[in-house]
Parts: structure tokens; sequence; C-alpha cells
């Protein structure tokens, strides 16, 4: 089947697509967007954290023809250019990435929490985040991450 | 995974007509059980029906009742003021399921059709009288420590996974449904059934009947409830047992109770004799451990799970002791 | 000879450029990770590829009678159906023994063990292929139980039965008695690795008849070169690069898919992907040994240790792996951190029909760890002492002896660690109102608001060997360049040493900044055109690359100086490196480096080894078999609902000697990550089997922590130098591992009283229902 969808801002269009194939399937190996992470493909790790319609979700429990005509935003359209988003930055500052391969799913979910709750305190950051499984870190500097981005969004904000 | 069809519904009409027609026919909403029941190959369906454009997502007030589409997300659902005020155990279940990401996705119809997490049902190089009726059933011999005590037969003990059924069935939820034959109202108790010896049949729901929403009667007990969740790790995994409970209070007399449990039994499992025990009765720490052995009256332990059956009790306990306040 | 002072001091200098040792600088890989833009293994893409799959035995244990691929090969777009007859080289690999075949014959060992292969346009097509080949199996009856494998009961797997190794030590008097005596058996389960990158990798079939294979993996050359005794080539027709790897943790030591998938692009002519789903992962890998430990130890009133005999067996299931090494390591180090005068200690490392088990960190010494540790607080309970203080009085100390007779020849501040973690603050009892529900045990699921809870603390310390052991020439190789491009001066560090996501691209990059004194340093990829860099594992890549990496800076800079002595007319002695600069001792600053390379590339290639190591004596487990011991502490302070039987860890201290730390940061990062794992085998992670089956494999069914399972953690770093390490490193990565497990399960025995044998402790063992 044919699936039109509109990805980090671009309308995209997918061909052949098989009916069985997830969101993250079409991002990863048709659409050239492998930054969505394939670690579980059960809805159960979050690395392929997503928006869809601004919501995060997991691309892999999202059959392909179910996005069809919607609005995906991947981690690869979080930066403006070479310009990290405040998380993405903060995590990299923190030392918040190991390996990595549940960064991108992190920074997705991340991203959406500052936006809903812009200083959040450690319980929400940490619920905001039961959905991602991290392997490598512990947690620890995950949680110094979002709370450097929240800072570094606050004093942003008011310098605006 | 099979080939099958994609198919988009523009009306709760043309969705029951698309699966009727069609008898290896599904619907899909939130699809994050369905899409892993056929990629691991315990589920396959020719036609794919997908509802989501339909107009089953608002949650509203009817005469009595609170009015929830089945198309409601989790996360809507659980957040929702009136569900939070009104039906605090339906609230807390819900916040309890899965993970942030799962329930922004996985409707509240979907839900109540998820299916168990029995390894063996999940794995297809096993028998499972779930998956392929008379293979037998493995899990009553082997793994069984996620299995059920209630509910039983000999042909399946799988515990039923859902932490908001367990919780409808604890305020006499209504589920609406439309179908071949026209629309249906199915008091929630009799909506799930147990596996008898027909483990594959696990709902009332006849082929291309859809779900389409929820009736939540407003009463005192539902405004006082409470879902308890006990499970191996903090957040993001099934029970290992849980107790929803509604309770209405006439000074320390139990004027009305509910009571239900999940990951004990097949089924959402509500216990009537349990709520017999306490009904009309003050309410105190030996009504309370009388109910909880009403409870468990005919739970059947297995090599791995037994110890559910004082679990369960303690959990019992332990939420009517808080919800009626008593020390 | 008149001395003139120089402009400026190296002092001064060696500030000048960021970034080095000692400092901790951002990852080189950060923003290609935060961006999604790194290319991982299962990121990899080759224009007119084909997917691979795997067919597995959904038996641990039966003959094959036959396949028959005929139908299989049917399925429009399938390229090819391979089996054992197929692989042209040998049909055997491992990394101790060669034992497992690439595909099985005629028999399978496990469930899961790989049975045939396909190669289709697309992975589903390959699935559906695999549904239709036929084999027909005569299931036999498993063998699963350790202790039988051991002593030769039951069914050989092997031809040479079910023991893959036992390794006695006999240490001192072994007649003596003690006043006081603990004895206790302990149990743990089966762990998972549970990186999140699944196995895969892209094989390019060469134009030479040989194969391009891009992987991600935890020794580049391990695989090379029983990839190339498979495929029957000489090892320079197979060559390997490291691909981004999600996490090891010891997992990505044996092959997975990179025989099968160069079988499939030699045989197809195509390039191949394959990439693992979870469940096929959990089948994919070897895992952390399930154990069952038999301790007894003897003491004077005192609590001070007369002896320690201990039995200990571990379950290798179908091939040996690693387990060889695995059983080394919980024999030499099983009496722990402790001065033991008398030891009799026995492991036995066995074949059986569960799944295989070989490297996860902490090899050996985390089960060893959790039963010596529990036997540490049944003694302090004995002798009345408090747990610490118990260990105190017995902590190996610099010089001390192990078991194996080998002398502890730098710092062992057993005593101190334990201090330091003791005398932490304790974090606050969430008694008072308004509790915060999410931070009592049960969390967000209301659970409790305080009724049924008990806190808990308990205490736990552990030893782990560093590098390869028992003679194994364990080496690395490391190349460094230096020129100048674009006027600016470079370097280029070269090794086949994997980045699992540790950080070793960092402590690279730092060590030539501080050895060459030039900021910019280019890591290049890892791969087989460069010697061995050894294995990514026994926490020894900052050790051995590390040190590599330092000598061939070493002699880079030698050649440096030549050159500079030759362009500059100045003696090659007394010359230095700093910030881009030529210093003299005599004269100060000479010349920027960037001058005096002109247009000239100084090249240096150098293997690096670490003192050598001994085997052990087969019939007294004699020897100086160790390169290094690295030690950590943890206190766990836990709330226990001992109703419900939840636990809820509020707080994980760790107390870590490491040397010397390079990364500061990155050192955390590992401590808290290991201390993590730790805690999953605490409470939560195994593996279960049911006749050899595995019954959870997914992340739904085999749960590892979440963000609200890790409690905040207090760390305490010292650096107490090796003399015989590199900078005098320690390695980090194995020991909060060992202590984390341990410490947890002792504070939930203070909070509930319960003897809690097994790891992990679940509900049920608390409630006791």
């Amino acid at each position: 089947m044919r699936v039109n969808v509109t990805i980090n801002g671009d309308q995209r269009q997918a061909d052949d697509v098989w009916e069985g194939e997830s969101l993250l399937y079409m991002l990863r190996e048709r659409l050239g967007l492998p930054g969505s992470k394939n670690a579980c493909e059960q809805g159960e790790c979050g690395s392929c954290t997503v928006y869809l319609d601004d919501v995060p979700v997991c691309a892999c429990l999202v059959a392909a023809g179910q996005c069809q005509g919607r609005e995906v935003r991947t981690v690869e359209g979080l930066a403006a250019g070479d310009d990290l988003d405040p998380v993405q930055r903060s995590f990299v500052e923190a030392g918040a990435v190991q390996c990595g391969f549940c960064t991108p799913g992190l920074v997705v979910a991340a991203h959406d929490l500052l936006r809903r709750v812009p200083e959040p305190s450690d319980p929400e950051i940490r619920e905001a985040l039961a959905g991602n499984l991290c392997r490598c870190t512990g947690y620890e500097k995950i949680l110094d991450a979002v709370r450097l981005a929240a800072t570094r969004q606050a004093s942003g904000a008011e310098a605006r | 995974m099979k080939n099958f069809e994609y198919a988009r519904a523009n009306n709760p009409a043309d969705a029951v007509r698309l699966v009727g027609d069609r008898p290896g026919a599904t619907f899909i909403a939130g699809g994050t059980d369905l899409l892993n029941l056929m990629k691991d190959g315990a589920q396959t369906h020719d036609r794919i029906v997908d509802v989501n454009g339909l107009a089953l997502t608002d949650i509203s007030h009817g005469n009595g009742f609170l009015r929830v589409g089945a198309l409601a997300r989790m996360a809507d659902v659980g957040a929702h003021r009136a569900v939070r005020e009104k039906f605090p155990v339906v609230s807390q279940a819900l916040l309890a399921s899965a993970s942030p990401q799962v329930r922004n996705m996985a409707s509240i119809g979907g839900n109540l059709l998820q299916r168990t997490r029995c390894g063996y049902f999940r794995d297809t190089g096993s028998a499972c009288n779930k998956r392929i009726p008379g293979s037998g059933c493995p899990a009553i011999d082997g793994e069984n420590r996620g299995h059920a005590v209630l509910g039983v037969s000999d042909h399946c003990i799988a515990a039923h996974p859902s932490d908001l059924a367990v919780s409808l069935i604890a305020v006499d939820a209504v589920v609406l449904t439309n179908g071949p034959h026209g629309e249906r109202r199915i008091p929630f108790g009799d909506f799930h059934l147990a596996p008898g010896d027909t483990p594959e049949r696990e709902n009332v729901l006849t082929h291309g009947e859809l779900i389409v929403g929820l009736e939540l009667p407003l009463t005192p007990a539902a405004a006082k409830s409470q879902y308890l969740k006990l499970r191996d790790r903090a957040t993001f995994e099934f029970a290992v047992v849980s107790v929803a409970a509604a309770l209405d209070l006439r000074g320390r007399t139990v004027n009305d109770v509910r009571l239900a449990f999940g990951g004990i039994a097949t089924k959402p499992w509500r216990s009537t004799d349990a709520e017999a025990v306490l009904r009309g009765r003050a309410l105190d720490t030996a009504t309370i451990d009388a109910a909880g052995r009403a409870a468990v009256h005919g739970a059947i332990p297995r090599a791995h799970n037994a110890f559910k059956i004082d679990l369960v009790q303690r959990a019992l306990s332990r939420v009517l002791h808080e919800l009626g306040g008593v020390r | 000879m008149s001395k003139s002072a120089p402009v400026r001091t190296p002092t001064d200098l060696t500030s000048s450029v960021a970034g080095g040792i000692g400092a901790s600088p951002q990852r080189p890989d950060g923003n290609l990770k935060v961006r999604g833009e790194f290319a991982y293994a299962s990121d990899l893409w080759h224009e007119d590829m084909i997917w691979g799959a795997t067919l597995r035995s959904p038996h641990p244990y039966a003959r094959i009678r036959s396949i028959d691929i005929t139908e299989a090969l049917k399925v429009p777009g399938v390229y090819a159906v391979l089996t054992h007859s197929d692989v042209p080289g040998k049909n055997l690999y491992g990394l101790e023994h060669p034992d497992q075949p690439v595909l099985a014959v005629d028999v399978v060992r496990y469930q899961g063990e790989p049975v045939a292969l396909v190669g289709a346009d697309h992975p589903e097509t390959a699935r559906r292929a695999m549904e239709r080949i036929a084999v027909d199996y005569e299931v036999l009856e498993p063998v699963v139980d350790m202790e039988d494998a051991a002593h030769g009961r039951g069914t050989p797997l092997h031809p040479g039965g079910n023991l893959v190794r036992h390794v006695p030590i006999r240490h001192g008097d072994q007649q003596v008695t003690a006043e006081v005596v603990v004895t206790g058996e302990y149990e743990v389960g089966m762990q998972d690795q549970a990186f999140l990158g699944p196995e895969s990798g892209l094989a390019v079939p060469g134009e030479d008849g040989g194969i391009d294979l891009y992987v991600a993996t935890q020794w580049l050359h391990v695989d090379q070169k029983q990839v190339a005794q498979a495929l029957g080539l000489p090892l320079d027709k197979v060559r390997l690069t490291l691909s981004g790897v999600g996490g090891a943790f010891g997992g990505r030591e044996d092959l997975s898919m990179q025989v099968h998938a160069s079988l499939l692009a030699l045989h197809t002519g195509k390039p191949v992907k394959m990439v693992y789903n979870r469940l096929e992962s959990f089948y994919g890998h070897v895992h952390r040994h399930p154990a069952k430990l038999y301790y007894e130890h003897g003491a004077d009133r005192d609590g001070r240790l007369v002896y320690v005999k201990c039995r200990i067996y571990l379950d290798g299931g179908a091939y040996a792996s690693s387990t060889p090494a695995v059983v080394a390591n919980a024999a030499t180090l099983g009496v722990g951190p402790y001065d033991v005068p008398n030891a009799t200690v026995d492991c036995w490392g066995v074949y059986t029909n569960n799944p295989p088990c070989g490297a996860m960190r902490g090899f050996g010494a985390v089960q060893a760890g959790f039963a010596y540790e529990s036997q540490m607080d049944k003694l302090a309970a004995a002798v009345g002492l408090d747990p610490v203080e118990v260990r105190i009085r017995n902590a190996m100390h610099e010089g001390s002896l192990m078991p194996t007779g080998q002398v502890v020849d730098s710092a062992a501040p057993v005593a101190e660690l334990l201090r330091r973690v003791k005398d932490k603050p304790l974090p606050p009892v969430n008694r008072t109102e308004p509790v915060d529900i999410r931070e009592m045990p049960g969390g967000a699921s209301n659970t409790t608001h305080g009724e049924g809870v008990v806190r808990g603390i308990g205490y736990a310390v552990g030893i782990k060997n560093v590098c390869f052991s028992e003679g194994y020439d364990d080496f690395s190789t490391a190349r460094v360049r230096v020129q100048v491009i674009g006027g600016e001066l470079s370097a280029l560090a070269h090794t086949a040493a994997c980045e699992v996501g540790q950080g070793l691209v960092t402590i690279m990059q730092q060590i030539v900044r501080t050895e060459l004194g030039v900021e910019r340093v280019t890591i290049a990829p890892m791969d087989t055109t460069i010697g061995n860099g050894g294995s990514t594992s026994a926490s020894r890549q900052t050790y051995v690359t590390g040190g590599a990496v330092r000598s061939a800076c070493q002699t880079v800079r030698g050649r440096l100086f030549e050159l500079a002595a030759r362009k500059l007319g100045v003696d090659a002695v007394g010359l230095s490196l700093h910030g881009g600069k030529l210093v003299s001792d005599l004269h100060g600053v000479l010349a920027d480096l960037v001058d005096v390379l002109g247009d000239d590339v100084v090249d240096e290639t150098v293997e690096w080894r670490h003192r050598a190591t001994e085997s052990l004596d087969p019939v007294t487990g004699q020897g100086n078999a160790h390169v290094q011991y690295g030690f950590a502490a943890h206190r766990a302070v836990v709330d226990v609902d001992v109703e419900l039987g939840l636990v809820k860890v509020v707080e994980l201290d760790c107390a870590q000697d490491v040397g010397k730390a390079l990364n500061p940061e990155a050192v955390l990062g590992q401590i808290q990550g290991g201390s993590a794992q730790g805690l999953g085998l605490a409470v939560m992670e195994e593996i279960q089997t049911s006749g050899g089956k595995i019954r959870n494999p997914s992340f739904t069914d085999y749960l590892i922590p979440t963000v609200l399972d890790m409690p905040p953690m207090s760390i305490d770093v010292l650096e107490l130098a090796d003399p015989h390490a590199p900078y005098g490193i320690r390695g980090v990565g194995e020991p909060p591992t060992i202590s984390s497990t341990p410490a947890i399960v002792a504070a939930i025995r203070a909070a509930t009283g319960l003897a809690l044998t097994r790891a992990p402790v679940r509900p049920e063992h608390i409630t006791g229902t």
C-alpha cells in the first residue's frame, strides 16, 4: 500500500509498504530515518519514541497504515540545523549518553515532558521517563540531563 | 505474520460491515496489543479495519453516568478530571498500566480485549488451548508464576492482563457495542468469559461487534474507590496481583461495596462473595480478613503461583483499611 | 653547563590542551547519538542488500532426523536457504573450545540453536520461508541439573562428558577447624545482559571472494578468526569493521550473526543485513551463568576468618563459550576480598541443555560475591559484630595473599571503601506526612503510605580481576599518526578495540592529547586493518588499549623529537611537547610543531602488553593468575513493605578505587550503570527456564530496572595508583556490579529478618507465602 505522512515537517510518501510493517520499520528502512531505535519492537523499551500528531508513542507499535495523513516528528526533527535542541545538548553535556541506543527515545520523551512541564520535579521526571529503558547509565545522568535542560530552557525563556 | 488487507472505516456501520463480512477480519484501534500478537504469530487476520477515524473519543456526562468513547486513549481517560474525581479506581488503574507512550496510543475499548501475557500463549512453539484449541496447556504443569488461581479450568489458567478491566468491573461499567445485530449494552460482569473448555473465547462479543463506548454509573462507592497494584518492578509491568475496591460507608457500616481482582484470575474477577461478607457489617479488621478469605475461596494453586492466594488477601486488606479509614 | 630558564615551564604548558586525562571532555560521538545520526549495526543499509534470518530449534535437546528446505526455496523473494552442509569451513566455533556448530548438524542442544538460514528480499519474506523449512526432530529429554552434570550423572551432551572445567583451590591447612562456623546454600538466577541494541550487522561480499563485515561486537579479531575458519577463508579475506554498538556487557563476546550473514552473502553474492528482534536476541547470545553455591566459613570468636570452604556450580548451558574462564574467576575470587588463611574451593562449570552462558559484567565474581557476602553477614550475626566491622576485621590489604598464593601487590583499600560507605549520611525516612507514594515501595501503584514498611541497611564489598588471566597473551595494538591538516596539528588514533558505549573513544582522545599536546584528535574507525585490540571485557580496555595508545604516543613523540633534532639542529634529548609546541628543557619553546612537521607525517604502531600472568596449578589452584584486582563497596538502604513483599531501594551508595580516574564523569557513569545492573539482579532480573526453555524472552517478562527503580547514588572515587598500570589506573567497569547485589539483598534481610538465599528476591520470598 501507499502511505502519505508528514515527517519532521516534510510531506513523505512510501510506496509498496507491506501492511504488517510498523511506523518504525517504515522510518528506518524506507524513509532513511534510522534515528528511532529498534531495541525491542514490542513497545517495551521506548527507544523508538516519536511524536505522532504531537503525542509521544512507540513507533514500533504503530502500524504503517495508522500513520496515513498524520504528522510524525522523530529525533532527527528536533535540532534546528546544526543547533541541537536544549534537551539534546544537555544529554551530551551531562554524560547521559553511553551506548546511546536508548538516547533518541529518551530525548523525545524528555522533550515532551519539558513542553508540558517546564520545571518538573524529580518524581515527575521519573514518571515521564518510566517508559524508556536504559541499560548503561543507571539513569542518574539522564536525570541530570533533564534537570539541566529544564534550567537551560527556563533561563532561555527569561532571556526572551 | 500473514498477509492482510488494511481498510479504514468512516463510520461505525462501515466498520461493523468490513469486519462482519470476513471471518478473519478484526478491528484495530491503538493496536498496541494486536500488532504484537500478529508479529508473534499468536493471532492472524486477513483484514484489519482501522476504526481510528470514528468519532468515539469523547468523555461526556449523561444522566447519572459518565460516558467514555471506546477510542478515548488510556492517558486521556486516566487524566480526565471527572474520571479522577468520580472513579478514582479507574484513573489509578489506567495510570498504573503500561508506559506513558503506550497509554498515549492504546484505546479504552482495545484494552478490554487485551490478551494474556501467558508465555505459552505468546510462544507459537508451545501448545496452547487458547491459541490452538485442543493442543493442551503446558502452563498447568510448567512455569505458572504469572498464572491464575481463580476461574481456571483444566484447559487454561492464563491470567487476564488488564488493570482497567478490573477497575471497570468494580464500578459496574456497561460496555456499549454496535454489531451486525444492532446495538447492545453488556454489563461488565457479563463481558469477559472464564476459559471453561473454550479458552479461545474470551468475551461475549460476536464477530464484527464493535465496542463503541462505556457507561460508568455515578455511585457513592465508585467515588470512593481505589486500585492497588503489586508488581515486580516499580512501573511498566503487569500486575502480580491487583485489587480494585469501591466502598460506600454509612458511618462504620458498609452500605455498598465492589471488590475485584487482577493477576489472580482468568478474567477480571469480581468477588460477590467477598462483597457479601462486608455488606451491612461494620468495617473492621476481622470483617476485612473474612472478606479476603471469601475472595479466594475455591482458588486452585499451582507449583509457582500459590503465594498469590495469601498475597491478594493482604493487598485487599491494605486497600480496605485505607479506603475505610480502619486503623 | 649553564642552564637558562625556559620561557614557559612544561607544567604551565600542559594545561594549554583541554580535554586531557583527568578531565571529562564530552564524547566525540555524543552529538551524533543525540541527533539519531550515529550508525548502529542495525542502521546499516546497502544498495541491493537482502535480509538474513535464522531458523532456530524450538527444542532444548533433540536429534535432527532431516531438514527439508524445498518448500522454503519456492517462496518468491527468497535468494538462499542454507544448512550445515553449506558451511564451507569448519562448522564448529567457540571462544575457548570450538564446540558450537555454526548450523546444527544432527543434534540441537538448546532452544534457539541455529539450524538453517534464509536470505530474502524482506524480513517478512524470510520469516515465511523459514516456516516452510521442514525439520524432523526426535525430541530428547533435556539435561537441566547443573550438579548432576558436574558429577557425571545424566546423558553426556558432548564427547568429553558434561564437565567443562573444574577448578580446585587448596590454600593453607585443609584440616583446620574453627570455633564459629556458619554455612549457607545460595542460588543466583540466570541474568541477561539486556543490551538495547540487538545483534545485527551487514555482510558485503568482496570482489576477491572475501567478505566485509560491519558488526556490533566486543572483539573484532576473535570474530575475524572464527568467521574465517567457518568460511574456510584466509584471515585477510575476512575484514571486519565495528559499527555502532548498542551496549554489550559481555553478551557480544561470542559470535551471533557474524558467520550466518557472511555465509548468505558469499552464497548469494549480495550484501546481507541481519537484525535480531528482542525475542531472538534472548536466544542469540550467552547469559550470566546461574549458580548454586555451598559455603562454610570458620572463624574465631572475634570474627576473624580461619577458613572458607566452598563448592560452586555454574551452569554453562549447551556450549562452552567462556565457561572455563568464568569458572576460574569464581574459584580464585571465591572467598572475596578477605584475608583467608585456609581455603578449600571447588568450582565446576558444566554443560546442560539450558541456554548457553558465558561472559557478563562481573564474570563469575558476581555469583561468588552474592554467596561470600551473604556469609559475612551470617558470620557477623554469629559473633555479634556489626556487618561492616566483621568485614573490616578480615579485609584484604596491599600485601595480602590470595587463596591462589598470589600476593596483592598494589592498593587494596577494602577497609577504607567499607568505612566510606558506612560513614555517608543516611537518607531521611519517608514517613512524614504527606508521604510521596512515588518514593515508597510499590511506587505510584498505591500500595502503601507507610503501612508495613520497614527500613533496612545492607553492606557489601567485592573483588574483581582486571584484564585477561591465567597466562593469556593479553595485548592491544594502537597506531597513532600526527600530521598537519589544513594548517592545524592533528592526531589520529587507530585501534581495533571496540567502543561499546563505555567511552573508550573519549579516553583515547584524552590520552593522545596528554601525551602529544595535540588538541585535535580523530579516532579512526575500529577495524581489522590494524592488529588485535583484545576484547572489550574484563574491565580491560582503558588499561590495555589505553596503555597501547600511550605507548604509541611515546614512540611518535620520539620520532617527532628526532625530526625536530634533524630539522632544527638541536639535541633530541631534553625535548618535550606541550600545547602544540616543541619545548626544550634548556631553551624553552623552540618551535610550533606545525612548523617542525611541515608536510611530514609521523605514524607509529605498537603492540602493548600488561605484565604476564601464570596458569593455575590444576591440583592446588596455585599461581599468579591475575594482573590486577579492583574493589568496590556498596551500602544499600531499602524500604520493604514486609506485608506485600515490595522493595524500594532508597539509596545505593558506592565507594570504589579506580587507581586514577582518566575521565571522572565516565567513571561515575560506569559505577552508576554497573550498580543498576546489580540492583536488577537483586530484585527482578532472571531468565526463567522450564525444561531448558526460556519462559520470559521479552522486556515485558524479563524485567530490567526503570528510572523509577534506580535510587540516587552517592559515590566516592578513590585514586590509589597501581604502579604496574598505565597512569596507575585500575579497571572500573565490573566491580560495582558485584557488590551492589549482595548489599541490596542484605538490606532486605535486615528489614525482614529473612534468610533470602536466592537472587533475585521476589515478593513471595518476602511474604513467605
